[in-house]
């Protein structure tokens, strides 16, 4: 999956367990070494891209190492960065009681659920729209794999609704005027909450294009060779298909060796043959590798190399 | 007055009756169109899910005071939420 480094924005997606962060750190290692300047950001609220490379990354942007940069989102996080930046933007334009009140409603909105997926969100198009021209590539190491098509179907979504608030609030300012008899030719006085409005609706229709963009973005799925993740798999390149987004390739993780044998590993070996066939089947059209069982689990920068290793391969060796 | 101007003050009157009616058509519409907002902004103070409600923050101080002439609009002389006490 060579093709893959030269992309710019990448996400990686698949059941829990299946090893997206091994092979999300392996492809970042690769196209680092390739010259390409990478972010490796997981959003998955179990992080363990610091166990993976063997040092701690944390939630603020830091070289791993050369050419590549690691950041563990932390939800709770920006949630609390997001409502103190917005109440921050506020403090010096009203008055000490409006403040108040409206504290209260922001307080509450920050606690609502679904508001740190929100927040995540946010920084993950903060990443792809503003902080672009730091890397030549974002890897998105993903939450297991519904949460992550979520994400990806948040710009349409939130657009929408943004863009029928900013029409509401237009039609309505309008009305006002056409009531107060105001001269409509003539240029309105600004209103600050459609400014605000349009300004973020600009912003998602940025990001809407930029994820949208078939040769800059894919998504790889990572499985195992088992029924469930496969099962997940396909469902996840059907909706990928749906959105429009383009389908990087399969990761086939953890694969036994063909060195490994006895009566008990010849029997799983075939089971992983029927596997191995049913997804070549089903997902006929993406670009496939073969990641192999290996001797220890992945950490550290030596087993991230025999993976990086498989993932840039030019062919799939079959198993 | 000569005839001219006189049948300009009938025609003048005539145009404000007619506009006056308009205008307050038009007012009535202006204030659902700004209600709807407003409910669209305050959804979750309903119970219902706010899809944006992170994208608000920063547009709720200025909405304070037209959701205070929306609950005096509506009868209640105190706002009706508790968590939104405007006044």
């Amino acid at each position: 999956m060579r093709h893959l480094l030269d992309r710019r924005i990448l996400f990686f997606g698949g059941k829990g367990g299946v090893g997206k962060t091994t092979c999300a750190a392996a492809l970042s290692l690769a196209a680092s070494r390739a010259g390409r300047r990478v972010l490796l950001v997981s959003t998955d609220p179990a992080h363990s891209t610091s166990d993976v490379f063997e040092t701690r990354v944390g939630p603020i942007e830091r070289e791993i190492l050369p050419g590549l940069t690691g950041l563990e989102v932390d939800a709770a996080r920006e949630a609390r960065r997001y409502v103190d930046e917005a109440k921050r933007r506020m403090s010096g334009l009203f008055s000490p009681a409006v403040l108040e009140e409206a504290a209260r409603q922001i307080e509450l909105t920050a606690s609502m659920p679904g508001v740190a997926d929100l927040a995540v969100f946010d920084r993950m198009s903060d990443l792809i729209v503003s902080r672009a021209g730091a890397y030549d590539l974002v890897v998105f190491d993903t939450a297991p794999t519904g949460h992550a098509l979520q994400m990806l179907r948040m710009p349409d979504l939130l657009s929408s609704w943004v863009t029928a608030l900013a029409r509401r609030r237009r039609e309505g300012l309008e009305a006002r005027d056409l009531a107060a008899g105001a001269d409509l030719s003539a240029a309105r006085r600004a209103d600050p909450v459609l400014e605000i409005l349009e300004a973020r609706s600009a912003r998602l229709s940025a990001l809407r294009a930029e994820l949208s963009e078939g040769d800059h973005v894919a998504f790889v799925l990572v499985m195992i060779p088992e029924r469930l993740p496969i099962e997940e798999s396909v469902r996840a390149a059907h909706d990928l298909a749906e959105a429009g987004i383009t389908m990087g390739g399969v990761v086939v993780n953890r694969v036994l060796p063909e060195a490994a044998s006895g009566p008990y590993f010849e029997a799983r070996k075939a089971q992983e043959q029927v596997y191995l066939a049913e997804i070549e089947r089903r997902m006929p059209r993406a670009p496939r590798v073969i990641v192999p069982q290996l001797e220890s689990d992945v950490h550290g920068l030596s087993g991230l190399e025999r993976v990086s290793a498989c993932l840039v391969a030019e062919s799939a060796p079959r198993g | 007055m000569d005839a001219s101007e006189f049948w300009r003050n009938v025609s003048d009157v005539f145009e404000g009756m007619a506009l006056s009616g308009h205008r307050r058509q038009v007012r009535a519409a202006a204030i659902e169109i700004e209600d709807l907002f407003l409910l669209m902004c305050f959804m979750d103070l309903m119970g219902l899910p706010n899809p944006g409600a992170l994208y608000l923050l920063d547009v709720y101080p200025y909405l304070v005071e037209e959701f205070h002439l929306w609950h005096r609009r509506m009868g209640f002389d105190r706002s009706p939420l508790a968590t939104f006490s405007c006044c």
